[in-house]
């Protein structure tokens, strides 16, 4: 190889530099919106919002128009059913899957990537082949997650893959071996399944009792104390469902393992994440979507729902809830009974590069994560690209705001400005690349107040979730915190699920 | 006349910082752990400036004439300090030693500078008052110098320019201080014409410094470098020795005037001679034009677009004369088009069909480049391939690169083409490795174009035999989700290159 180019002699140089940061434009995004973090309080308040100004009809009225919503729709749509209306309180639909875009990329604010789904998961398989991710058993090369996939800062360095293998005893390589081997035998039961709806029936009691006791109780009942073992399975709850092992069902936590197959394909992303499959979507039913629509008031009379929703007043024979369940409890009238999840707060923060940071080892990876950092580390939303050629980027970095209770957590994340969170986000990444600074060139951070439920002990076989998530009724819930889990495949198989329960109803109506 | 001696005292002690900072970033440049050499480099000066104190009592007459000399001799070695260390680093084993004399050496004259200007300065003023003075001014040069090196000196001047620019300010420091304390001086004159010298050479050091660094660049390559060129993309250099010219892109050699033509005739002419009446080429990557100039060879060709993202490779090869005349002014053909845009996302976009395609990438050395041989990318090359066309992919080496030969041939399979793996010999290269794609059957061409130097109708078809040290081994297809070829390419040549 030849010695070191000017460009990175310039950049060892920078390195060097007092700390002069260059500017770095930017704020908070979706706060000046209809929801800002807020909305609970406001509809919980009972905030004044304007009088209705039209009346419109349609038969059946989704709640929401994020994946779960927009699912139920393309059900609709699929079985040729089209009196339906979406509404999304936000001017952009997709929830937890929406995406921004600017002159380098397009990039996600939550969501970003599908696993692979096993020939189990009918429904998931089904939309991937509408869209074209599948097509003859074959796996659309552009879409599944390009190589390296992912990479992990340990003791001053980056090793492949997020699973610890640097700086292991004999120990904790032993106890990795004996976690992987228990979650082999659960996966076996096929009591965890995804949905995870279709597992439940053939949990045993002692299945049943790993939703009684925290993971991190489960963890030191099997005597698994290595640190590297319970900062991975940590990782991975904080990751997937903004919960970390000392507040997260123990049960929750194995069926993050044991749901799926070890699969050597990685993941189908997007440089827009989850995005992209909304966009899809959208492509399908966006004509029924009608944004800025935050639904304020559902009451029941003469036989029919009423929704107040923006500026109008619905009236249908159904509703599709798709919106997070907890918001049932400020907007329905009267309200149902209480819905007993708490849901974590999450940071995410979009990057845009002017250029990359000095990179030493491995190469960028598509998921770059921190040992022992309290954030998530940072997806690199360009990775995608078949650019050989990339001067710029934009970097999503993720942090569940996890440890305590939420509530506490909520006021941290509201409780910081602008200028507080971008401190903390560079700092973070700082650690790991010092010149981040100089990189830099636009920062924009979304807080979210309520990101999803956190599955504590007793979530999943509670009895207030498995009674609201069976569809029953002219009302009927779908959002993916039904589950417990917020997967991209819970949403899909609740909206789903839903709209089927609405087209029984429909055709019995009808006929 | 106090202004102009404290500034005195400003400008030297920025230059004592300067050269600490260059020497520091320098070895931090090219031998890496930036902490290590900092740190090594910090405190040999303080400890040599240490010593220069000390010295400085054995120093008792003549002290304006020895100041003189001193800031001099500090120019010259502060001046061509990274000059020196540069061409240490390339040529030599010395750097080490090298880098430590120098800063011994810089830092027991900087050392010396302070205590002796003192003394000067000391029938002047009240004790209280000089060190004062002195100090303050000595402090505020190094924080003068801690803010040009930095902001200044390295983005706009460079190493070898600033540490130049700084040793010049030495010089002049001489120069004016024979001025300044003539009335000490037996020969003023003789300091004068000393200072003079050293400015002109520094100065002319400055004026040609940019030279100098083409050459420690030259140190790299074997021969003279005759242009060099940074663009956002790469490094472009074009080497000379005798009648020899190459290319290198990033420090990788692409092509020698010497033999270039069996590369690329082999490239062209196996896949373009089987097609019947070729109208439209496409070139992806190859901004050099030698692929166009083979392909303008036959009187059919309507049109061939040339893809490569680098605007400055294809200017280059189309105004620069030496290099058009390699190329033989191909691209200057009004039947060429140059595109400069990346080849993966141009072929998604593209809808047009060619009947012949020639694939002339760098090797896939990283996953960037690796991309560019996936199944992903073949698949749109076969969509841009009419019926009836060919395809030439160049291979990397099937003999240094053995495995990574028969991956790019097992990707074109996957990627549904019919394949015709060959090899040709190019001695600067060594045994080359190409695959033809095609649609359906291929036969050998009956004709070839006249004026061809390596290729022969007979000849042809023996470069699609493979001897048994190159014959196929076991491989996967590369993706874009499993870049195999990347990870092999990098295996079999770490075992090649020392």
């Amino acid at each position: 190889m030849s010695g070191p180019s000017r460009r990175e002699f310039g950049f060892a140089i920078l390195g060097l530099l007092p700390r002069s940061e260059a500017r770095i434009e930017g704020g908070f995004v979706f706060e000046s919106e209809t929801e800002g973090p807020d909305l609970g309080h406001r509809l919980r308040d009972r905030a004044a919002f304007p009088a209705p100004r039209s009346a419109k009809r349609t038969e059946t009225l989704i709640i929401g128009g994020g994946v779960a919503g927009l699912s139920a729709a393309w059900r609709l749509h699929r079985r040729g059913y089209r009196d339906f209306a979406v509404l999304e309180m936000e001017k952009q639909p997709g929830g937890n899957a929406r995406w921004g875009e600017n002159e380098v990329s397009r990039f996600p604010w939550a969501a970003h990537y599908l696993p692979v789904p096993d020939p189990r998961q009918k429904l998931t398989r089904e939309l991937c082949s509408e869209l074209g991710l599948l097509d003859n058993g074959q796996w659309s090369e552009r879409h599944l997650c390009h190589e390296p996939r992912e990479r992990l800062y340990i003791h001053g360095r980056w090793q492949e893959g997020i699973e610890p293998a640097v700086g292991l005893g004999r120990e904790d390589i032993r106890q990795f071996d004996a976690f992987h081997s228990i979650v082999g035998e659960l996966r076996q039961t096929g009591a965890f399944r995804i949905p995870m709806e279709e597992g439940l029936a053939r949990s045993t009691p002692a299945i049943r009792s790993l939703d009684q006791m925290t993971f991190s109780q489960w963890l030191d009942n099997h005597g698994f104390s290595s640190p590297y073992l319970r900062w991975y399975l940590d990782y991975c709850t904080r990751d997937d469902y903004g919960t970390p092992l000392d507040t997260i069902s123990a049960w929750a936590g194995l069926h993050y393992f044991a749901a799926r197959e070890p699969h050597e394909l990685g993941p189908l992303t997007w440089p827009e994440g989850n995005g992209w499959i909304v966009q899809r979507l959208l492509e399908r039913v966006g004509s029924h979507v009608h944004t800025g629509a935050m639904a304020r008031q559902i009451r029941r009379a003469g036989g029919r729902w009423h929704v107040l929703a923006g500026n109008a007043e619905w009236e249908a024979r159904f509703v599709i809830f798709a919106a997070p369940t907890w918001l049932a409890s400020w907007i329905m009238d009267p309200p149902p009974a209480r819905w007993p999840f708490e849901y974590a707060p999450w940071v995410v923060a979009n990057l845009t590069l002017r250029r990359w940071p000095a990179n030493r080892g491995l190469d960028y990876a598509w998921d770059n994560v921190f040992y022992n950092s309290p954030s998530l580390g940072y997806v690199i939303a360009t990775h995608q690209s078949v650019k050989t050629f990339q001067p710029e980027t934009v970097w999503t970095w993720y942090m569940a705001l996890a440890p305590g209770r939420a509530a506490d957590q909520r006021r941290l994340l509201l409780g910081g400005d602008y200028a507080w969170w971008k401190e903390a986000v560079l700092a973070d990444l700082e650690r790991v690349h010092p010149d981040i600074r100089h990189c830099v060139r636009r920062l924009d951070i979304f807080r979210i107040g309520h990101a999803m439920p956190r599955p504590a002990p007793g979530a999943i076989f509670h009895e207030e979730r498995r009674r609201r998530a069976e569809p029953a009724g002219t009302l009927v819930f779908a959002n993916s915190d039904l589950s417990a889990l917020s997967l991209f495949e819970e949403a899909l198989h609740r909206g789903v699920r839903a709209a089927d329960h609405i087209l029984r109803l429909a055709s019995r109506a009808g006929a | 006349m106090a202004f102009v001696l404290f500034l005195s005292v400003f400008l030297i002690a920025a230059c004592g910082l300067v050269y600490e900072l260059i020497a520091g970033a320098l070895a931090s440049y090219l031998l890496g752990d930036s902490v290590l050499q900092f740190s090594t480099v910090i405190g040999t000066y303080l400890f040599a400036m240490g010593v220069g104190s000390w010295l400085s009592r054995y120093l008792t007459r003549q002290l304006v004439a020895r100041f003189i000399t001193i800031e001099l001799m500090v120019g010259l070695l502060g001046g061509f300090s990274s000059t020196l260390l540069f061409f240490a680093f390339a040529h030599t084993a010395g750097f080490r030693p090298l880098l430590y004399g120098l800063v011994l050496a810089i830092g027991v004259l900087v050392g010396l500078e302070i205590p002796l200007l003192m003394r000067i300065l000391r029938e002047r003023y009240q004790l209280r008052e000089l060190v004062a003075n002195v100090l303050t001014f000595d402090y505020l040069g190094a924080l003068g110098a801690s803010l040009v090196f930095p902001l200044f000196l390295v983005p706009r001047l460079g190493l070898v320019r600033g540490a130049m620019l700084f040793g010049l300010i030495n010089a002049l420091v001489a120069l004016w201080s024979t001025w300044l304390f003539r009335s000490h001086l037996p020969q003023p004159l003789v300091q004068r014409a000393a200072s003079a010298l050293v400015v002109l050479a520094l100065g002319a050091g400055l004026a040609f410094g940019e030279r100098i660094t083409d050459t420690a660049d030259a140190a790299l390559y074997s021969d003279d470098v005759i242009l060099a060129r940074t663009t956002p993309y790469q490094r472009i250099v074009l080497t000379h020795w005798k009648d020899d010219y190459r290319l290198y892109l990033n420090g990788h050699l692409q092509f020698s005037s010497r033999d270039e033509y069996r590369y690329h005739e082999a490239l062209v002419h196996p896949g373009l001679a089987s097609v019947a009446l070729p109208r439209r080429a496409l070139v992806l990557g190859g901004g050099d034009g030698l692929a166009v100039r083979e392909i303008l060879r036959y009187p059919t060709i309507e049109s061939v677009t040339l893809v490569d993202l680098d605007p400055e490779m294809t200017r280059l090869f189309s105004t620069h004369p030496l290099l058009v005349q390699l190329n033989g002014g191909s691209l200057k053909d009004r039947r060429v088009r140059v595109v400069n845009a990346d080849a993966f996302p141009w072929l998604e976009a593209n809808r047009d069909t060619f009947d012949f395609i020639a694939a002339d990438f760098p090797d896939p050395n990283n996953y960037s480049l690796g991309k560019l041989y996936t199944t992903a990318f073949y698949r749109l090359l076969k969509r841009a391939l009419a019926a009836g066309g060919a395809a030439s992919v160049q291979s990397t080496s099937p003999m240094f690169a053995r495995q990574s030969f028969w991956c790019i041939h097992e990707t074109l399979k996957a990627a549904g083409f019919r394949t015709y793996p060959y090899h040709a010999y190019v001695p600067s290269f060594g045994e080359w490795g190409y695959v033809l794609a095609t649609h359906g059957n291929w036969q050998p061409p009956q004709r070839l174009p006249r004026g061809l130097r390596f290729l022969t109708v007979q000849n042809v078809a023996s470069l699609f035999e493979f001897p048994p040290d190159l014959a196929p081994v076991p491989a996967a297809p590369n993706r874009l989700f499993d870049q195999v070829l990347v990870r092999t390419y990098d295996r079999e040549w770490r075992e090649i290159v020392r």
